[in-house]
């Protein structure tokens, strides 16, 4: 019975991790000027630089990401998130039962662990939609599927995001499950409003901050190996669209901002110095950078 | 009253420095000023050398160390410029990841957090404690200013060669080069911080002796070969340290938080520059500190870390605990109180942080 959910659970994270195949990169091509022109500086005190580009169109989809834990306690613990899946050494880790409030009191089991995100990144997010995901909350069996544990206990849930290269909060839940000694496994599922204010953003990170806390009662154990996973719904690529322009520059220095018409783009430059010149084009869609596109031409008295 | 107790501080700390110069002359006294991590502030290898000859137990962690600072006759600076260098952060092999969406010389943000920071230091009330300190010239006290801005310059140098577990000398050399690269000539008013990348770093931070960072002061018999009287901070890599250098001690986000460690012991050490440029040196009995208490703690390492409870209680809600500053550009970046003399009615506290106690100066 278990190795028949492994197996559909990796298959699900087949389908899942397909939904998020990388984007073509960005193109760019440059039909004003043309290649050779002469332009006379006398009359053009502008050059009109112009093409066309080519983006990936952002299509709506979800990537799933699993908590993973390499071990249990010892220094290659490494809690992440990934979008694949697959046997972790910290499977069942238990977080600290070490603060119990008196006779039948609770137990704050701690220290949250942090699941920051170890692929999968960028990210553009789609915070119209719903963060949900599942934490398997485990109670220590006596004998399977005899346990331990009983009372109620509460799983939190925090998710941040890295934008900007700043941790910015995406939202949270809190869910409580009640533990019986009849049973080991507790899927716990969540559901997080993402916070509007990122909607479309291009996320360089996320993390999921778990914490457990009820009775002391052998319980508080988290899943991992494809058990407990967080469903973010995203972007294919990203809505930051932009053409860059450079004379005789090919690394871009300084770059000058061309105006988005759809797939056309134009900008006007001062006619430089008298003699043969190169004008550069590149588009960029969030991280990425496309191959830059030349062009020679001539300027004349 | 107040003036009582204004008198009798002032008479205070002219027996120490009396008998501080005492004790000290015709010898020369020397080591870098450490800035102990939060589970070594009491580690006796960390203390400064004290001042006179009274036996004090290190500071208690996580509180401030009692007793007003005093004027030791060296200088101040009085119109600070922080140079920032990056020594080999776009070398190869400076850093072991990259984060989509950042540079590949900086992938935590760490180096343009500390740009950041120092940009925007200038001109807050936690920088304008230090105002209150100053040098004496023929006779005139000369006090610290609180200018808007700070910010000397920043140098990424990936030209000269780094590699790890550097030493102090080769600290010391690459400040001298900075010197060099800004042109500076105002070396009283200037500092260098040596940022270091993830994988290069100080052979004592990376040794695990205790320390997150320390300020010295280039003399011939401790630096030998480098320009005398050049002012610079070993700024190490504090996130290879996690916690015990500050991070998440003051923002609990993951990503909020991971930073946090730069700021506060960045921030240490530029103040402590700034009202002791000297680092302690008593070189033939003339002693170059500017002000520090007769325990040898400076205005940082007196209110370091204090209310930091590793993520058990937040350190803002302790008077002087580490916490969020607004900088000048309006932004937040979280710092460590700094020891003021006026406040508490003058018998001082660490203050600045936005978490001052009650009565301060």
């Amino acid at each position: 019975m278990r190795k028949l959910i492994a197996a559909a659970l990796v298959s699900a994270a087949v389908a899942l991790v397909a939904g998020t195949a990388v984007a073509a990169g960005p193109s760019v091509t440059i039909t004003s000027p043309t290649a050779g022109q002469r332009i006379s500086a006398h009359r053009n005190p502008y050059i009109a630089v112009a093409g066309a580009a080519s983006f990936a169109a952002p299509a709506g989809q979800t990537t799933r990401f699993y908590l993973r834990r390499n071990g249990c306690g010892t220094s290659n613990d490494d809690p992440h998130l990934s979008v694949t899946s697959g046997s972790d050494a910290g499977d069942g880790c238990g977080l600290v039962l070490t603060s119990v409030v008196g006779a039948g009191g609770t137990v704050d089991q701690g220290a949250s662990v942090d699941y920051p995100s170890s692929d999968g990144m960028p990210l553009t997010l789609d915070a119209s939609r719903t963060v949900t995901g599942t934490i398997d909350l485990e109670s220590f069996g006596i004998t399977d599927p005899v346990a331990a544990g009983a009372g109620v206990v509460t799983v939190s849930v925090d998710m941040e995001a890295l934008y900007q290269g700043n941790g910015v909060q995406i939202g949270s839940d809190s869910q409580s499950v009640l533990v019986t000694p009849t049973q080991t496994s507790y899927p716990v599922t969540f559901a997080i409003q993402p916070n509007g204010a990122l909607d479309r953003a291009d996320l360089s990170g996320i993390d999921l901050r778990v914490h457990v806390e009820g009775p002391y009662a052998f319980s508080g154990y988290i899943g991992n190996s494809g058990k407990s996973w967080v469903d973010v719904p995203s972007w294919s690529a990203s809505f930051a669209q932009s053409v860059q322009v450079s004379l005789d520059d090919p690394s871009f220095t300084n770059p000058v901002p061309a105006r988005l018409d759809g797939t056309s783009w134009s900008v006007a430059i001062p006619t430089p110095a008298l003699g043969s010149h190169t004008v550069y084009a590149r588009a960029t869609q969030g991280f990425g950078t496309g191959a830059a596109a030349s062009q020679s031409f001539t300027v004349t008295k | 009253m107040t003036k009582r107790i204004l008198l009798l501080c002032v008479a205070a700390a002219a027996l120490l420095l009396a008998a501080g110069t005492t004790a000290s002359a015709g010898t020369t006294l020397h080591q870098p000023i450490y800035m102990p991590d939060a589970s070594h502030v009491g580690d006796p290898a960390l203390q400064p050398p004290p001042v006179c000859c009274v036996p004090v137990a290190p500071p208690v962690a996580g509180e401030p160390a009692p007793v007003n600072m005093a004027y030791f006759g060296g200088h101040v600076q009085v119109t600070p410029k922080i140079y920032l260098v990056f020594w080999g952060w776009g070398e190869p092999g400076a850093f072991d990841h990259t984060t989509p969406g950042m540079p590949t010389y900086d992938p935590d943000g760490a180096a343009a957090r500390m740009t950041a920071f120092i940009k925007a230091m200038g001109g807050t009330k936690w920088a304008g404690v230090s105002t209150q300190y100053y040098e004496t010239v023929n006779g005139q006290n000369v006090y610290i200013q609180n200018p808007s801005n700070v910010f000397g310059g920043v140098w990424y140098d990936n030209t000269d060669p780094i590699h790890d577990n550097l030493s102090g000398l080769e600290l010391a050399q690459e400040a001298q080069r900075a010197v060099a690269h800004f042109g500076v000539t105002d070396l009283a008013n200037s500092q260098f911080v040596i940022a270091q990348p993830q994988k290069y770093n100080e052979a004592g931070f990376n040794s695990g002796a205790g320390y997150c960072a320390w300020h010295d002061y280039t003399q011939p018999t401790t630096y030998p070969g480098v320009q005398p009287g050049i002012s610079f901070t070993n700024m190490p890599y504090v996130l290879n340290m996690g916690s015990s250098c500050g991070e998440n001690s003051v923002n609990s986000g993951y990503y909020a938080g991971r930073l946090d460690g730069f700021t506060i012991v960045l921030g240490h050490e530029v103040e402590e520059t700034i009202t002791d440029p000297g680092a302690e040196d008593v070189v033939n009995g003339q002693n170059l500190g500017g002000w520090y208490d007769y325990s040898g703690y400076e205005n940082g390492d007196k209110c370091a870390w204090v209310g930091y409870t590793e993520g058990l209680a937040s350190p803002s809600t302790v008077p002087g605990g580490l916490n969020n500053i607004t900088g000048n550009d309006g932004k937040q970046y979280p710092v460590q109180s700094l020891w003021s003399n006026d406040s508490a009615g003058g018998a001082g506290y660490c203050a600045g942080a936005g978490d001052d106690v009650p009565v301060t100066g």
